[in-house]
C-alpha cells in the first residue's frame, strides 16, 4: 500500500507542476462554460443554455483528464525512460496502472465538483441528479478515454503523441455534442459524430440529468469503445521506445 | 597473446570462493535483422565489480537489460540470484538497483522527492537523506531534475540505484559526463558496494575508468565477448605498461566476428 501511495503522490505532484495541464484540466472547461452560457454565440438551443452546456462540458473535462493529460504524461514518461526504470523496481505494472487510474479519478472528482459549483452559480438546475447513474456513465467514459490516450502514448514518439492527443481532443470536442448539438451538423458529419465516444458520453449525461434515464444503445456503444480501447492499449503498449 | 585471453577463466582463491550472482549462458539478443548480442556466456560474482566494456553499440546495454529483466533474451539462459529475470521479476526487483544510461526520472521531479519515492518502493531500503548524502546532493534537495548539471544527474541516478541496498547493482555508463571529482566519488561508491558484498555490473566505454575500478572485465566487440577475465590476469598477460585500451584494440582487431552482425 505504501508503494501505491508513493506512486500516486508522485503522479499527482508531477501533474500539478505542469501549468499547461492545469490549463487543460481546469481553465478551459470553466472558461467555455462561463463564456458560452453568458453569450449568444451558440446555435439555437431549446431550453436553458446552461442545461445543454453542462453535460457536454463535464464530458470535455473527463476527456481532458483521462485521454489528453494521462496520454501526454505517459508518452513523455516512456520517452524519458521513467517507465523503463520503474519497471526495474518492485512497483510492478499493476500498481503503476492503479496509481494512474487513482490519480485521474481524483482529478476528475475535483474537476466535477468545481464545474458543478460554477454551473450552479450560472443557474444550472438539473431535473434530477442520480449520482449512481452519473458515476457509472463517467466511469465508462473515463475507461474509454484512458484507453485511447494510452493506446497513442504506448506506440507513438512523445512529440507525435503530443500532437495526436491534442488533434484528437479538438476533433472529439467539436464533434462531441459539447457546444453544438449533433443535429446542427451536416447530416453525414452528424451521423459520424453521434457514434464518437465524446458524443456518446455527452448524450448519456444529458439524458441522465434531464430525464433520469440511460439510453441503453448509447451506453452499450460507449462500453464497446471502452472495452476495445482498453484492450488495444493493453495489447499494444510498449514500455520503452 | 591477446587472443589467448578470450577463454581465460583464471581466478585467485578469494575470487573463487565468492558466490555467482549472475550466470549467463549462450545469450543471444536480436533486434529484427541485427544481432546485438551473439552467443555470450559469463558469470558475475558477489563482492566484485564486473566491468562491461566496449565501444558504442557493442552489446553492453542489451546484455545488462536482459540481466536486469528490462528486455527478453532471444535465446540462452540467464540466472540472477538463482532466479529467472523475466519470470521472477518481482522477487529480483527487490534486490537489484538499476542505473539506466539515460536518467529515467521525471524532469520536473525534485531531488529529495524522487529519492524519497524510490526509497518507498523497497522493503529493505536506504533513506533519502542517506542516499543524497552518499552522492553529495544534499544541498540540491529542492532542485528539479531538469535544473541539475549532467554530473549531478548521474549522481542522483546512481543514488536511486542504491535505494534498495541492492545485492546486484547494474550501472550503465555511471561516469559519463561527470567531472573528475564526481568520478572519484562514483568510483568510491562502486568500490564500497563491492566491499559490502554487492555484485556490481558496470558498463562503460571509458577504458581508463574501467581499469581503475574493475575486478573482472568483460570486453564486448560487435556483440561478442572478446575477453572474459579478471583485470589483473588480463593486464599481466598483456605485458608491462599495457593498458585495457591496448588490450581492447588488439583483441578487437583480431576478433573473428568483427564483420558478422546479421542475425541468423
Amino acid at each position: 500500500m505504501k508503494i501505491l501511495r508513493s506512486q500516486l503522490r508522485q503522479e499527482l505532484t508531477v501533474m500539478a507542476r505542469n501549468g499547461e495541464q492545469l490549463l487543460l484540466l481546469v481553465a478551459i472547461p470553466v472558461m467555455l462554460l462561463i463564456f458560452f452560457s453568458q453569450t449568444d454565440f451558440l446555435p439555437t438551443i431549446t431550453g436553458d443554455k446552461i442545461d445543454f452546456l453542462m453535460p457536454g462540458i463535464l464530458s470535455l473535462a473527463v476527456m481532458s483528464t483521462a485521454m489528453v493529460s494521462l496520454g501526454i504524461a505517459t508518452g513523455f514518461e516512456r520517452s524519458y525512460g521513467v517507465l523503463k526504470r520503474l519497471g526495474t523496481t518492485p512497483l510492478g505494472t499493476r500498481r503503476l496502472v492503479l496509481a494512474k487510474v487513482c490519480a485521474i479519478c481524483l482529478i476528475e472528482i475535483a474537476q466535477l465538483v468545481l464545474l458543478i459549483i460554477v454551473g450552479q452559480l450560472l443557474g444550472w438546475n438539473p431535473n434530477q441528479i442520480n449520482i449512481a447513474q452519473v458515476l457509472v456513465i463517467l466511469l465508462i467514459g473515463t475507461s474509454c478515454f484512458a484507453g485511447i490516450g494510452l493506446t497513442l502514448a504506448g506506440r507513438l514518439r512523445a512529440e507525435i503523441n503530443l500532437a495526436a492527443q491534442n488533434g484528437l481532443y479538438l476533433v472529439l470536442f467539436l464533434l462531441g455534442g459539447i457546444l453544438v448539438s449533433n443535429d446542427e451538423l451536416p447530416k453525414t458529419l452528424g451521423n459520424v459524430a453521434q457514434v464518437l465516444p465524446s458524443s456518446l458520453l455527452s448524450s448519456l449525461l444529458r439524458e441522465s440529468f434531464n430525464n433520469n434515464t440511460i439510453v441503453v444503445t448509447d451506453a452499450i456503444a460507449l462500453g464497446g469503445w471502452a472495452l476495445a480501447m482498453c484492450g488495444l492499449a493493453a495489447t499494444t503498449f510498449k514500455w520503452s521506445d | 597473446m591477446f587472443c589467448e585471453l578470450r577463454n581465460v577463466r583464471v581466478m585467485n582463491i578469494s575470487s573463487q570462493s565468492r558466490q555467482v550472482a549472475i550466470s549467463v549462458r549462450d545469450l543471444i539478443v536480436d533486434y529484427k535483422q541485427l544481432r546485438a548480442v551473439n552467443n555470450i556466456s559469463f558469470d558475475a560474482k558477489a563482492g566484485e565489480v564486473t566491468v562491461v566494456i566496449g565501444p558504442n553499440g557493442a552489446g553492453k546495454t542489451s546484455t545488462m537489460e536482459v540481466c536486469s529483466g528490462v528486455r527478453a533474451a532471444t535465446s540462452g539462459k540467464v540466472s540472477v540470484l538463482g532466479l529467472d529475470p523475466k519470470k521472477d521479476r518481482s522477487k529480483i526487483n527487490q534486490q537489484i538497483g538499476v542505473m539506466l544510461q539515460d536518467g529515467g526520472v521525471y524532469p520536473s521531479a525534485r531531488v529529495f522527492e524522487i529519492a524519497q519515492h524510490y526509497c518507498n518502493l523497497y522493503d529493505n531500503r536506504a533513506t533519502a537523506n542517506e542516499l543524497l548524502d552518499a552522492v553529495d546532493l544534499t544541498r540540491q534537495k529542492k532542485t528539479s531534475w531538469r535544473k541539475l548539471s549532467g554530473g549531478e544527474k548521474q549522481r542522483l541516478s546512481l543514488a536511486l540505484a542504491l535505494a534498495a541496498k541492492p545485492r546486484i547493482a547494474f550501472l550503465d555508463e555511471p561516469t559519463s559526463g561527470v567531472d573528475i571529482f564526481g568520478r572519484d566519488l562514483i568510483r568510491r561508491i562502486v568500490r564500497q558496494l563491492a566491499s559490502d558484498g554487492c555484485a556490481v555490473i558496470m558498463a562503460t566505454h571509458e577504458l581508463d575508468e574501467a581499469q581503475r575500478v574493475a575486478d573482472h572485465v568483460l570486453m564486448f566487440h560487435n556483440g561478442s565477448l572478446v575477453a572474459n577475465a579478471p583485470l589483473t590476469e588480463l593486464l599481466n598477460s598483456a605485458g608491462e605498461h599495457k593498458t585495457l585500451e591496448d588490450i581492447f584494440r588488439s583483441l578487437a582487431n583480431n576478433s573473428p566476428v568483427s564483420n558478422s552482425r546479421e542475425s541468423q
